[in-house]
This record gives structure tokens, C-alpha cells and sequence, in this order.
């Protein structure tokens, strides 16, 4: 593939545009996978061992949710292992 | 000099990249973009989902980056110039890079599982368990050395507090802006990095100016504060401006060494133990991890690498750049930093009423420690000077030495207190795991532990109160020793992973890294529990002895990670 010079400012704009995008929203994008981990448990808690009644909310909502349910899943099999993402996350150097 | 070095530092990385760091992608980790990532293998377009290098790359060191890399540094300018330099680059491409780089890859193996995780499966369920107890002091004691780096700088320049909280301010509207208004984000950005500039014009001009107690009390409350409200509304917005002021300053520090032509006025080497940490000759090995962290080997960025980077890796040759090349990156900046102190650093002190009688190039490693505390100029407020005389120096001259020297101790402050508002929530973190234990035994003592805004207040009241001391060099070599201590696990569980899962014949690539690195962390344990702290006892009881108590957990935690690597023959390729 020939090298451009304008392709490659393209790119460079584009992958600065990204990260900038990415550093404006790292935090939230954190804080709003722990509220709707939070959301998935009371809504579906009980698909994945969570002690409580599968409301009939939930049951309607069933059929829309499975790809919540996949990464509900999942998120429940990798708690035990937060710390690390918490520490990428949040900066401490 | 500083424009030789700053080339020499710039060839020395990209040369060892393209060799070493080649050499460890082929042959060590043997990376392949034939095997798939997490992040293609688990696919859920949520967590595990591809990020672009350059992202990937600039979120990773923005994680990594802070004030560390520029306060190690700074104080390691006593052994003179060149070991410093000697430890940021060589000791950066041979441990630390390394250590980086094998986390990130351990872990892209491991489906984006933690360090921590692979250290459990390799070495041993209380390998794992051990990581939240020396994070836990490693938190407090990095809250105590950043307030107390952050209030020694804010009662010497009083501008640069003024600047800090008018850039709060600039944040909170850039917060209404950006996610309540849903402004335009290259508008919002415009307008963020103007009221960024405003922030530190105002600094100048309008001084807030404190006693260190009253910087140490507002602290206190800020940690609290900050921790409780919405991220939206202070810490991203306050974070993406951060971003901003590392990048101008990456790039004013870069152009000014280069075109300043200066030499240097610190000499290249004063004594192999010169009196730094507590006021004792402090011998550079096995000490010199202890002061320079981030710039050349930092745990902590163990626990980055295999956090989100690990998930979001596109391809396994990416990992080079991300894991090796940010780390390399950090040393960069630790360069700038030796080079304007040492072309500069001199003038700053004279400047500030050190005379030459006291200070000399013939006693700067007796004398530098002493001279420096004598007038009030902390190695924070001596990078200030320095950078800012730097950059004066050159044809970026026309910008203001005091909007330069606002620019410089924002850079440091900015880092440093988000590092302070932080570390609560990985606090609060640790303290539920440490405790669980008490879950079923003593449930009482556990929900205590637990409580949110005890767990909250009590890390940050044991950090504040040790930096209300002001015996900023116990802690700051305290931090380090925990921070090198991860980096110890980080780089076993590196070492284990490629003899035991990689079965590489390169092996000792990983290994004598290893080995020496826990080496020399027990003997800077040893030394400083049996040199430094009875000093600090003496001084101060109370903060003396609960230093101390770390220490000394830390130091029989570090003998248990050598029995575990050892037991588990974590360091031989075995067929």
C-alpha cells in the first residue's frame, strides 16, 4: 500500500479525535456500567442468582434483553475480578 | 548539553524499542495477530470491544502519567544528573518497560483478567489476596505524599492554588456544557482549553494565599467532596481539561530542552550517598526505586495494564506500542524534567537565597537537600522554576515566566489532586476485600469497615494527617516502597507467565528482572525500616509509627511473594 501523506493526517485526526473523545467520557462511561449494573440486578437479579422475584416487568422486557442478560452474565463472572479496571480507570500516578 | 541529552534520551528510547522491545514481542511473548484478543474473542460491543491504538495508547499513559514522574525525578537530582538519567532510561527499558508490557500481554492471554488474577493462578491465592493490602497502604500513603507535595507548592506560589480553583470552576461549566448542554465537542473543547488559559491568567493575578494547615484541612474535605458528587459534574470534565494541560506541557518541555543550548549547572555525579530520604545519606542502590517511581518502574501501572487496556487491545502487535512504548513515553518526560532541573535548577535555588558558599557543585550531595529546605523551595516548586526558566530561555520567551510557572505547577497539581479525590473509591475497594474475612466471624466489625462513608474518611483522614507532618521525604520514599513492591509481584507474575504458559527459552528476559528487583526492594525495605524511620519515630511518634507498622507488613509480605515464586518454581521453563 502506497503511504499518503494526506491519509496519514487523516488518520492522525482521526485517532486524536477519538482519544479526546474518549478521555471526555472514560469517567461517565465507569460510572454508567456501575448504575446499569445496578439497574440489570433489580430488573433481572434472579437470572443470575440474585434472590429476587422475577417481577412481570421483567418477564415483558425478557425477549429485548438478551443481549443484557449475555453481558449481565458475564459482568457477574468477572466481579470478583474489578480491581484492575477500577485502577485503569482511575488515575493515581 | 540539554538539547544533547534530550536527543540522545529520544535515540537511546527508540533504538532499544525497535530492538529489545522487538525482540521481547518475537521471542519472549511471541505475539501473533493470528490469535485472537479479548476483545475480538469475547466481543460484546460493551466491555470487551477493539479500541484504536492511538486511543488506547493515549488513555494508557494518561492513566500512567502524573506528578510522580516529575517529583522522583527532581529529588533523585541529589546523586547528581547522570544517575538519574541512567535509571530513567536504563532502568525504564530493561524492568519497567518490561514489567508494563508483560502485565498488558499476561493479561490479553488471560481474556482481560487482572495481574492479580493471573498472580492467584501462577503463584498463589494469597499472592492475589496480598495485592489489596499494599494497595491499601499504598493509597494512603500516596494521598499523604501528593497533599503534602500539592500544599508545600500552593503555600510557596500562591498562584498556582488561585489557578487550581478557578480551573474548577472552568470545569463545572464545562460540565454543564458538554454533558447537560450537549454542546458541539470540538466547540465545548474550544471553549474548555479557553477558560483552561483564563484559569491560569486569573491565577496570576489573583493569589490565594494559606498556611500549609489551612491547605491540609481543605484537602481533607475536598477528598470527601469530590468523592460523593456525580463524576459528570467535577471529575470528567476536570480530567478532560488535565488531559489538555499534559499535552501543553509535554510539548513546551519538549521544545524548550531542545532549543535552549544550555549546559548543565548541577554536576553529573556528587556521591553515591548523598543525604535525601529523612535527612540520612541515602546510597543509590538499592534507594533509587524508592525516588524515582513512574519515570522508570511503577507497579501501579501493572494494575493499569491489565485493567481496561487489556480488553480493548485490538491485535496482540499493538501491545508493543501500548505496554512498552507509554512506558518509555513517561521515561521521555521524566528526561525533561532531569534536564531542566539540571540546566536550570542551580539558578532557581541561587535565586531563591541559596548562596554559593552553602551550595556548590563540590557539595551538592551533602548540601542539595539541606539547601533546597533552608529556603522553602520544594523539588515541586524547583521543577516549577526550572521548566518555566527553560522555556523563558528560548524563542517561547514571549510567554510570560509566570504564566509558564503557573502552566508547570498546574501540570504537577492537576495530576496530584486527582490522584487525591480518587483514591477513595479503590480505597473504599480494597478495605470491603481485606475485611472479608470478618465477614462471617465478626459481622459487626465487618459492616464498620464497610460502611461507605467510613471506609471513605478513613484513608483519606490516615493520608492527610501523615502529610500534615511535613515530612513529605519519609513518605515520598514509604510511597515508593509500596508502589515497587506491586511492581515486585507484577514482574514475578510476568516472569511466571512466560516460563510457565509461554514456556519461552528467552525466558530470563522476565526473570532476572525479576529477581533483581526483588532484591533490591528488600534491601530499600531493610534500610529504610532500620536507617530512616527511627529518625522519623523520633521526630514524630504518632505518624512515625504508623509508617512503620506499613513498612514492616510490607517487608514480610515481600518474603511471602519470594516463598510463593519460589515454591512454585514460578521462574523455570519445566517441559
Amino acid at each position: 500500500m502506497k503511504f499518503s501523506i494526506p491519509d496519514f493526517f487523516k488518520q492522525l485526526f482521526k485517532g486524536l479525535d477519538a482519544l479526546h473523545r474518549s478521555n471526555a467520557a472514560a469517567l461517565t462511561v465507569f460510572e454508567v456500567e456501575e448504575l446499569e449494573n445496578i439497574f440489570a440486578l433489580l430488573l433481572l437479579g434472579s437470572f443470575v442468582g440474585f434472590p429476587s422475584p422475577p417481577t412481570f416487568l421483567a418477564v415483558e422486557l425478557l425477549p429485548f434483553m438478551e443481549k443484557e442478560l449475555r453481558i449481565l452474565n458475564k459482568r457477574a463472572k468477572d466481579s470478583s475480578d474489578m480491581f484492575a479496571e477500577m485502577c485503569g480507570t482511575i488515575g493515581i500516578d | 548539553m540539554t538539547t544533547l541529552i534530550i536527543i540522545v534520551g529520544f535515540l537511546i528510547y527508540l533504538i532499544l524499542y525497535f530492538t529489545y522491545g522487538k525482540k521481547l514481542e518475537r521471542d519472549v511473548v511471541v505475539a501473533s495477530d493470528d490469535n485472537e484478543t479479548p476483545s475480538q474473542r469475547l466481543y460484546d460491543g460493551v466491555d470487551y470491544v477493539s479500541a484504536r491504538k492511538e486511543v488506547l495508547f493515549g488513555h494508557h499513559f494518561a492513566s500512567i502519567a502524573g506528578a510522580a514522574p516529575i517529583i522522583g525525578p527532581a529529588l533523585a537530582i541529589c546523586w547528581g544528573w547522570a544517575p538519574a538519567l541512567l535509571w530513567v532510561w536504563f532502568g525504564n527499558i530493561f524492568i519497567g518497560a518490561v514489567h508494563d508490557y508483560l502485565s498488558l500481554m499476561a493479561s490479553v492471554r488471560y481474556d482481560g483478567k487482572s495481574i492479580q488474577f493471573v498472580a492467584t493462578d501462577l503463584m498463589g491465592k494469597r499472592t492475589g489476596y496480598a495485592f489489596y493490602w499494599i494497595v491499601f497502604f499504598l493509597l494512603i500513603l500516596v494521598v499523604a505524599a501528593f497533599a503534602a507535595i500539592v500544599g508545600g507548592m500552593f503555600v510557596r506560589t500562591p498562584a498556582i492554588a488561585s489557578a487550581y480553583a478557578w480551573k474548577i470552576f472552568a470545569a463545572l461549566i464545562l460540565g454543564v456544557l458538554m454533558y447537560r448542554l450537549k454542546m458541539n465537542f470540538g466547540v465545548a473543547t474550544i471553549i474548555g482549553i479557553i477558560m483552561l488559559g483564563a484559569a491560569i491568567w486569573l491565577g496570576t493575578v489573583t493569589p490565594i494565599a494559606a498556611s500549609y494547615t489551612t491547605w491540609m484541612w481543605v484537602f481533607f474535605f475536598y477528598i470527601i467532596i469530590a468523592s460523593a458528587i456525580p463524576v459528570n459534574v467535577l471529575l470528567q470534565p476536570r480530567d478532560y481539561l488535565n488531559s489538555w494541560l499534559l499535552y501543553a506541557g509535554l510539548v513546551l518541555g519538549f521544545i524548550a530542552a531542545i532549543f535552549v543550548f544550555r549546559g548543565f549547572e548541577v554536576p553529573a555525579f556528587s556521591s553515591f550517598s548523598p543525604v535525601l530520604l529523612g535527612g540520612k545519606p541515602t546510597p543509590f542502590w538499592p534507594a533509587i526505586p524508592l525516588v524515582i517511581a513512574c519515570g522508570s518502574l511503577s507497579g501501579f501501572h501493572s494494575l493499569v495494564a491489565s485493567g481496561t487496556t487489556s480488553k480493548q487491545l485490538d491485535k496482540e502487535s499493538n501491545g508493543l506500542l501500548i505496554g512498552y512504548g507509554a512506558m518509555f513515553t513517561e521515561g521521555f518526560l521524566s528526561t525533561i524534567v532531569i534536564v531542566s532541573i539540571a540546566g536550570f535548577g542551580y539558578t532557581a535555588l541561587q535565586n531563591a537565597g541559596v548562596t554559593t558558599e552553602t551550595l556548590n557543585p563540590g557539595n551538592w550531595g551533602a548540601m542539595f537537600t539541606k539547601a533546597s529546605a533552608s529556603v522553602k523551595l520544594s523539588k515541586a516548586n524547583l521543577f516549577v522554576q526550572s521548566y518555566a526558566d527553560m522555556v523563558g530561555a528560548t524563542w517561547l520567551g514571549f510567554i510570560p515566566t509566570k504564566f509558564v510557572k503557573v502552566i508547570a505547577g498546574m501540570w504537577v497539581a492537576s495530576f496530584a489532586m486527582t490522584t487525591l479525590d480518587t483514591t477513595n473509591r479503590l480505597a473504599r475497594y480494597c478495605l470491603s476485600e481485606m475485611a472479608l474475612p470478618f465477614k462471617e466471624k465478626a459481622e459487626g466489625f465487618y459492616n464498620i469497615l464497610t460502611n461507605r462513608w467510613i471506609a471513605s474518611v478513613v484513608p483519606a483522614a490516615i493520608g492527610i494527617w501523615l502529610a500534615a507532618t511535613g515530612n513529605w521525604l519519609i513518605i515520598w520514599g514509604s510511597f515508593g516502597a509500596a508502589n515497587q513492591l506491586i511492581a515486585s509481584i507484577a514482574l514475578m507474575t510476568g516472569a511466571a507467565f512466560v516460563a510457565k504458559k509461554l514456556k519461552s527459552s528467552f525466558v530470563n528476559a522476565a526473570v532476572i528482572p525479576a529477581w533483581l528487583l526483588w532484591i533490591t526492594v528488600t534491601a530499600a525495605l531493610i534500610w529504610f525500616i532500620a536507617v530512616v524511620q527511627p529518625g522519623a519515630i523520633a521526630a514524630k511518634p504518632g505518624p512515625g509509627w504508623t509508617v512503620m507498622v506499613i513498612l514492616i507488613i510490607m517487608l514480610i509480605l515481600n518474603f511471602i511473594f519470594i516463598a510463593d515464586f519460589i515454591r512454585t518454581k514460578a521462574y523455570k521453563v519445566e517441559e
